[in-house]
């Protein structure tokens, strides 16, 4: 590991400060480095694939974590929130696929120290764009690997160039919760759709997975639900073994629920995309009655809605019955 | 056997069950608290002054020509020396290239990534497809393909001409690594002069004399091996390999302490794993459950070296049949033992070919074992082992014995449970090598000495458990050492030979130490020996005497007594048998396997210590679940990169993944002991790949059994 700078600002606005440099303004010559939980960030420094020369610490910044009320019963969690504090937050309602979502990733151990934007923020764990030895598309290269190679936990929708998943299973809880992402660097504070936040190969810059600048920080993520009380949620993640472990597919599920009906829902795909992959077309195929029978069928025909545009690789072909399986495995226990 | 009391050295026996005071009971190890305290030593533990760490640059082409630039590995702070390990080529995928020495770890680990190598790729194979195609390069000067062996008997043509069903399949099973959770290496304390110590991670003590001293230019009486504590070896830790070499060499350079343990991911490609195998196989079977014939052949994906395969039938006894192997050789480093070199691989083919075969002819998969499984008497214990298992996983109330379960999810069943057997053989007996000292002194202590190592596997505890039993001591009294080179000669652990060969020799030091012992008290009391015996706690009685342990060792002349103990052949015997059951839950939605539970039932003559046998059973059974469920080497076959080298994506078992386990001790024989630690690693996967097939009709016929392949195997059900 390369030797690097450590700084410890005690305000965003001193981080950002901190990250404003001429080279931070574009990740091709960015050296400094936002530093939250560092369980993916010092893993990449171990393995040389970054090797920043300064790393900006955030986790001291008074008010940048926690978790507060916003408009309507909608939540504010702070961008440093660890997940360990999420898992045991809700079992029912709204928000309950937050906490069975940061429930599944990692050990107790990481959960500790692991926040809410860095598993927003994490690398893929491709095999390939884990290895030094190999300069592929996402560490500008020329060529996805996976594509032609072993690409058993590659990407079946939205892939092309690259074909990584996103490994992330707080971005598809969120995206279910309609979330909002707020954003800071030394000119001020934006705030975008989460769904915004995130790219795909094809429609961003290809070595990354979101339009996070280097000299910009995560401040909060804010759920944007209407009437939340209304909603009940829910995650599954499925991974080939079970604990500590990324996705081989995972469904966020939410369902607004009205005298008795589905009136609007929400399904987010994770580890089957290069990003959270939200599935407009079979949301709505799920509104309508409640009876088991006709939910059934919805559940049946949104699931092959969700997978419609599935391109299985050599090796991921299972993840098209598997993701349909789950989805509706997941209304079955939001319905239930 | 033999219940006469043990009054001289010559009546050699292990005592009656009802005599056994330290011997057949559960004993914790001696050395558990160090253990779980972290005050146990291990050589990754070793700390000397002026130490110096090293570490390997690997190649990452499987044969690539190799130019180094060792100035900026020279520059960075804290090196002290680079210097290339290997001639102008590399033959095998993460072969040390250069080694790196430095005053601390991690000037050593940017020492190592400071080495600028380039690599010229030179022709490679790393698959059995790429070794055997036309224009392969030579992996192997004398050719890609190792000596190819048949077996064959009977009459094959009338052996199919007999069947009414016929089964042809290919099993693969992929390369495995040991995943020691100690890297090999070692830790040399040499700092100049003529003597040395060596602290090994290997699995026979003496392998640190064997070497050494060469490269150290000592001699080898001034060489002295220490493994005290070892944290796993399964048959890749005999020799000190190129890591032990090498460390030897920059601490004769130095003459400094050296401290080279491979990191992890040079462990993973240069430390040795079990051979891959793939057979495809032909077999036909009568309508009463007959194996008529079988055709098998065979390839052994041991890297640069054979790889290893029990053939087949394995265990089954099989009147027509040809069996062939062959080594097919690939630019990856050669295989070494792995608990239970080549079985494992065979029980797979073996057992999946069995399940198939009675689903095509409608017969339970039990019967159907019973009706191959040989019928002498010799061999009759495996079915009344079957049978116990079958007994204990709950195979009579079980609903689909003769044909699969449903694959189907309907009627909100999203789950269903099956049920696998297997079943192995192995030796386990002792040979002569070990020579153990037993010593105690005026004030009480009852020292045991050899220099044999503890593997894990509890033969530290062993070794106090069977001389306390001679007195009636208890085991904290005894002071075991072991795992020197200063001691009487070991064994390697390595074909589960260690306890049959060192509890042997420990019993006669022992007896001898009790006749000495006697003798001394019945001189003294003027009694007649033969009428003097140990009761429990050393003390010795009769002909109206009573002598405490403490007064009959003050006894003793100023330099204590010393006895020597060797192999009693008639304390030990051979032959392993076993059957094991799994019971698993296939998730329909997802293909998940849930081993809910195994049952193992093995023979080992006398269990000395029960509870490091069922230790043994159980972490065989926890190894191949982990094997059968996970774990696979990834090698990408057009770049010749390394993809999973780190337990991230090279996936083991967790704590989740462990089944209940009801390990079943077969002692009704009454032979002497017998290892135990490789038999029990070999009918687990068997069992698991027949559990699965048996619940929803996917039979994997490649490992790992992955959920991705059930899902896929289900859809396909669903389909047809």
């Amino acid at each position: 590991m390369k030797d690097f700078e450590y700084i410890q600002p005690e305000t965003v606005e001193a981080a950002t400060a901190a990250l404003a440099t001429k080279e931070n303004a574009d990740w091709a010559t960015a050296k400094a480095r936002v530093f939250g939980g560092g369980q993916d960030l010092l893993g990449e420094m171990k393995t040389g694939l970054e090797e920043p020369s300064a790393l900006v610490n955030v986790k001291w910044i008074q008010g940048l974590g926690g978790v507060t009320q916003a408009d309507g019963g909608n939540l504010k969690f702070g961008a440093t929130t660890k997940l360990r504090a999420l898992e045991g937050l809700f079992s029912s309602g709204a928000f309950q696929v937050l906490s069975e979502a940061a429930k599944t990733i990692g050990s107790p151990q990481i959960r500790t120290q692991a926040t809410l934007a860095g598993n927003l923020c994490q690398r893929p764990r491709c095999l390939y764009y884990r290895r030094p030895e190999a300069k592929c598309l996402k560490k500008g290269g020329d060529e996805c690997f996976a594509y032609g190679g072993y690409n058993k936990f590659n990407a079946i929708l939205g892939g092309g160039p690259s074909y990584i998943v996103h490994p992330s299973d707080m971005g598809p809880a969120l995206m279910a919760l309609d979330a909002q992402i707020e954003i800071s660097d030394s000119k001020g504070t934006t705030e975008m759709a989460l769904d915004d936040f995130f790219t795909l190969p094809s429609d961003g810059d290809v070595t990354r997975e979101n339009v996070l600048r280097p000299d910009q920080v995560v401040i909060s993520l804010r759920t944007g639900l209407d009437t939340p009380s209304e909603w009940r949620s829910t995650y599954l993640k499925f991974q080939e073994r079970d604990g500590f472990d990324f996705a081989l597919s995972a469904v966020a599920l939410s369902l607004r629920v009205q005298n008795g009906a589905i009136t609007d829902a929400r399904i987010v795909l994770g580890g089957v995309a290069p990003r959270p992959w939200r599935c407009r077309e079979a949301e709505q195929l799920l509104l309508g009655s409640m009876e088991a029978a006709s939910l059934a069928k919805r559940g049946a025909a949104a699931a092959d809605a969700a997978l419609l545009g599935a391109e299985p690789l050599e090796h991921n072909a299972y993840k098209v019955p598997l993701t349909k399986g789950l989805l509706q495995r997941a209304l079955r226990q939001l319905t239930a | 056997m033999s219940t006469t009391p043990q009054q001289n050295a010559d009546e050699l026996a292990w005592p009656a069950p009802e005599k056994r005071r330290s011997i057949g009971k559960d004993t914790r190890r001696i050395d558990g608290p160090a253990k779980v305290t972290g005050m146990a030593r291990y050589s990754h533990d070793v700390r000397l002054p002026g130490m110096v760490y090293a570490r390997f640059v690997t190649c990452a082409l499987p044969a690539a020509a190799i130019e180094l630039d060792l100035t900026a590995a020279l520059a960075v702070p804290g090196v002290v020396e680079v210097v290339r390990v290997v001639g102008d080529s590399t033959l095998y995928l993460g072969q040390p290239i250069a080694a790196v020495t430095a005053e601390t770890p991690e000037a050593a680990a940017e020492g190592a990534r400071a080495v600028a190598v380039t690599l010229t790729e030179l022709p490679w194979a790393v698959t059995a497809e790429q070794s055997l195609a036309p224009d392969a390069p030579k992996v192997n000067p004398r050719g890609n393909i190792g000596r190819e062996r048949t077996q064959e008997e009977g009459d094959i043509e009338a052996g199919f001409a007999a069947s009414d069903a016929i089964v042809e399949a290919t099993y693969t099973i992929p390369i495995q690594h040991h995943s020691c959770l100690e890297t090999h290496g070692m830790v040399v304390d040499y700092r100049g002069g003529d003597s040395a110590v060596i602290h090994g991670s290997v699995q026979g003590t003496f392998a640190l004399l064997d070497g050494p001293p060469d490269s150290l230019g000592l001699d080898a009486s001034m060489v002295e091996g220490d493994v005290q504590h070892m944290g796993g070896g399964f048959g890749s830790k005999f020799g000190i390999g190129i890591e032990g070499k090498i460390a030897c060499e920059i601490a004769k350079r130095l003459g400094r302490p050296v401290h080279l343990m491979m990191d992890r991911e040079t462990e993973f490609h240069a430390s040795g794993n079990r051979s891959g195998n793939s057979v495809t196989i032909k077999a036909g079977a009568s309508k009463d459950g007959v194996i008529q014939a079988l055709v098998a052949d065979s390839n052994k994906l041991g890297g640069l070296s054979g790889g290893s395969y029990a053939g087949l039938p394995y265990v089954y006894s099989v009147a027509n049949f040809s069996s062939t192997s062959r080594s097919v050789y690939t630019n990856t480093d050669g295989n070494r033992a792995f608990r239970a070199p080549g079985h494992p691989q065979a029980s797979f083919g073996m057992e999946s070919l069995i399940d198939e075969l009675a689903y095509a002819i409608g017969k339970d998969l039990v019967e159907m074992r019973l009706a191959n499984l040989p019928d002498d008497e010799q061999h009759s214990v495996w079915r009344r082992q079957l049978r116990r298992v079958a007994d204990e996983i709950g195979w009579n109330e079980h609903p689909y014995k003769s044909a699969p379960g449903p694959h189907k999810v309907e009627g909100g069943r999203e789950y269903v449970e099956g049920i696998g057997f297997g079943i192995s053989v192995w030796g386990g007996g002792g040979y002569p090598s070990c020579e153990v000292e037993a010593r105690v002194d005026r004030e009480g202590s009852l020292i045991v000495s050899v220099g044999v190592q503890d593997l894990g596997t509890g033969s530290r505890t062993l070794v106090a458990m069977v001389a306390a039993d001679e007195f009636g001591l208890e085991v904290h009294q005894v002071t075991a050492r072991i795992g020197n080179t200063r001691f009487g000669n070991g064994v390697m652990s390595g074909g589960s030979v260690t306890t049959a060969s060192l509890a042997p020799a420990v019993k006669d030091a022992s007896n001898k130490m009790r006749a000495a012992l006697i003798a001394l008290v019945a001189t003294n009391t003027g009694k007649d020996a033969s009428a003097l015996s140990f009761a429990d706690g050393g003390v010795i009685v009769g002909d109206g005497l009573r002598v405490s342990w403490r007064d009959a060792c003050a006894l003793c002349p100023a330099g204590g007594l010393t006895t020597h103990g060797v192999f009693q052949k008639a304390l030990q015997s051979s032959g392993v048998h076993g059957a094991q059951a799994a019971r698993v839950r296939i998730d329909l939605v997802t293909g998940e396997v849930k081993v809910l539970k195994m049952v193992a039932i093995h023979d080992m003559g006398i269990a000395l210590n029960p509870m490091a046998v069922r230790s043994q059973i159980q972490g065989a059974m926890v190894q191949a679940v982990s094997y059968a469920l996970f774990e696979e080497r990834l090698i990408d076959a057009d770049l010749g990169i390394a993809l999973n080298p780190n337990f991230e994506s090279y996936r083991l078992a967790n704590v989740h993944s462990i089944p209940e386990m009801t390990v079943i001790i077969d002692d009704e024989d009454g032979r002497g002991v017998i290892g135990i630690g490789e038999p029990p690693a070999i009918p687990g996967i068997g069992a698991i790949a027949g559990a699965i097939q048996n619940a929803c009709g996917v039979r994997v016929r490649d490992m790992p059994l992955s959920p991705t392949k059930i899902l896929i195997g289900l859809e396909e059900l669903r389909r047809s």
